[in-house]
């Protein structure tokens, strides 16, 4: 391939300027300093990242946006297969009966009751134990997000006794301890709405 | 898909690396408020690279479907975005191979060479310009130039993503802009 070059006099090539633009080094800097033509590459070269990024910018615009139908069409025809995860063995009322749910279930469980708490949303979730056997001992550890002005601690013990309430409710689960990681705080979202969008 | 069809409120206001997470651990709802957010991008992307609307839609289908199955195994959750530009551009790719028996890759007209007729307000100006010279390349040096404007890929992952040599991308990359550049002058 031949390279392209600035000037006939000058040699350098675009690639070797656009290097020298985009790390900021140059084995031949002092040469680009005082050379027009090098310098007349460069500023073609910026004005050809300035156009890219407005360019950029309106393709994104021009895509729609994440809210309109032809998003939503697209996840309407999704066929995403669900995480069931370990089967969780349920007691039936008979012998007989062979009753278990899934893993994904109970992590499902566990995010739709912790979220109806205002101060916190669910993140990652985990069950450590062996799940497969009746009555074994499980540890719960959750990730949260939790929201400005909601102290922490009040929220950790009311995220306890909800989910320990539910999953003795819904499961038959020996759950030994529920270990809770704040791992972000943010602004509480539904207490400002104009930042949603819609 | 299964699942509440619209998400919560506070998944549409929630990080990045949340919505990751649970829709990691199953949270169809939270994939949701993932695919519309970052949606627009994975289109516009996918529609620079195959130089097609309908393609970036099925571009962007294939790749929704496999960021899900592969959410599980994401090491670092405040990362999606960029790694679902990457399934992104992967996917685009495979959606233009798909076709690339039809049609011999580098003489190929351009059915959509960028900005629709909503843009017409700002034909004539030096963008879009730009958009059509962009669309006038040859097909691999469009792809490579994409691929790193767009997608921020460097000059080693563009050779993975593609299948080819890093030098390879190094030359595509410097004649595509030198064509762009050289366009770019004329304008002006």
């Amino acid at each position: 391939m031949t390279p392209v070059t600035i000037g006939a006099d000058c040699g350098r090539t675009l690639e070797e300027l656009s290097d020298y633009l985009h790390t900021g080094s140059s084995p031949d800097a002092e040469h680009v300093h005082n050379c027009p033509q090098c310098q007349a590459g460069l500023a073609a070269l910026r004005r050809l990242d300035d156009l890219t990024a407005e360019l950029i910018a309106l393709d994104i615009l021009q895509a729609g946006r994440g809210d309109e139908p032809w998003l939503q069409n697209i996840l309407d025809h999704l066929r995403l297969e669900t995480r069931a995860g370990r089967a969780i063995p349920l007691a039936g009322a008979h012998p007989d009966d062979d009753l278990s749910e899934t893993e994904g279930a109970v992590i499902a469980l566990i995010r739709t009751v912790g979220d109806t708490l205002p101060g916190a949303t669910i993140g990652k979730c985990w069950l450590h134990g062996d799940l497969t056997s009746a009555g074994a001992p499980v540890t719960l550890h959750l990730n949260v997000t939790a929201f400005w002005g909601h102290p922490v601690p009040g929220l950790a013990r009311a995220l306890r006794s909800t989910l320990s309430d539910a999953l003795a409710l819904h499961t038959e689960l020996n759950i030994t301890a529920i270990d809770i990681a704040v791992t972000d705080l943010v602004e509480d979202a539904a207490a400002t709405p104009e930042r949603i969008g819609t | 898909m299964t699942g509440p069809g619209k998400a919560p409120r506070r998944l549409d206001a929630a990080s990045d690396a949340l919505l990751a997470e649970r829709a990691g651990d199953g949270d169809t709802a939270a994939f949701e408020a993932l695919a519309r957010r970052h949606g627009p991008l994975m289109r516009a992307y996918a529609r620079r690279l195959t130089g097609s609307l309908a393609d970036a839609d099925d571009a962007v289908q294939e790749a929704l479907v496999r960021c899900w199955s592969q959410l599980p195994a994401l090491r670092d959750p405040a990362a999606v975005r960029g790694w679902m530009m990457r399934i992104t551009a992967r996917c685009a790719i495979n959606v233009l191979r798909r076709r690339k028996y039809d049609i011999a890759l580098d003489e190929e007209t351009r059915d959509d060479p960028g900005p629709g007729p909503e843009s017409r307000a700002v034909t004539g100006s030096s963008m879009t310009a730009l958009g059509k010279a962009l669309g006038r390349l040859p097909e691999a040096q469009r792809q490579c130039w994409v691929l790193r404007k767009m997608g921020g890929q460097s000059c080693e992952e563009i050779a993975r993503t593609l299948g080819i040599s890093t030098e390879s991308v190094r030359g595509r990359l410097a004649r595509a802009q030198a064509t762009l550049i050289k366009e770019m002058e004329a304008w002006r």
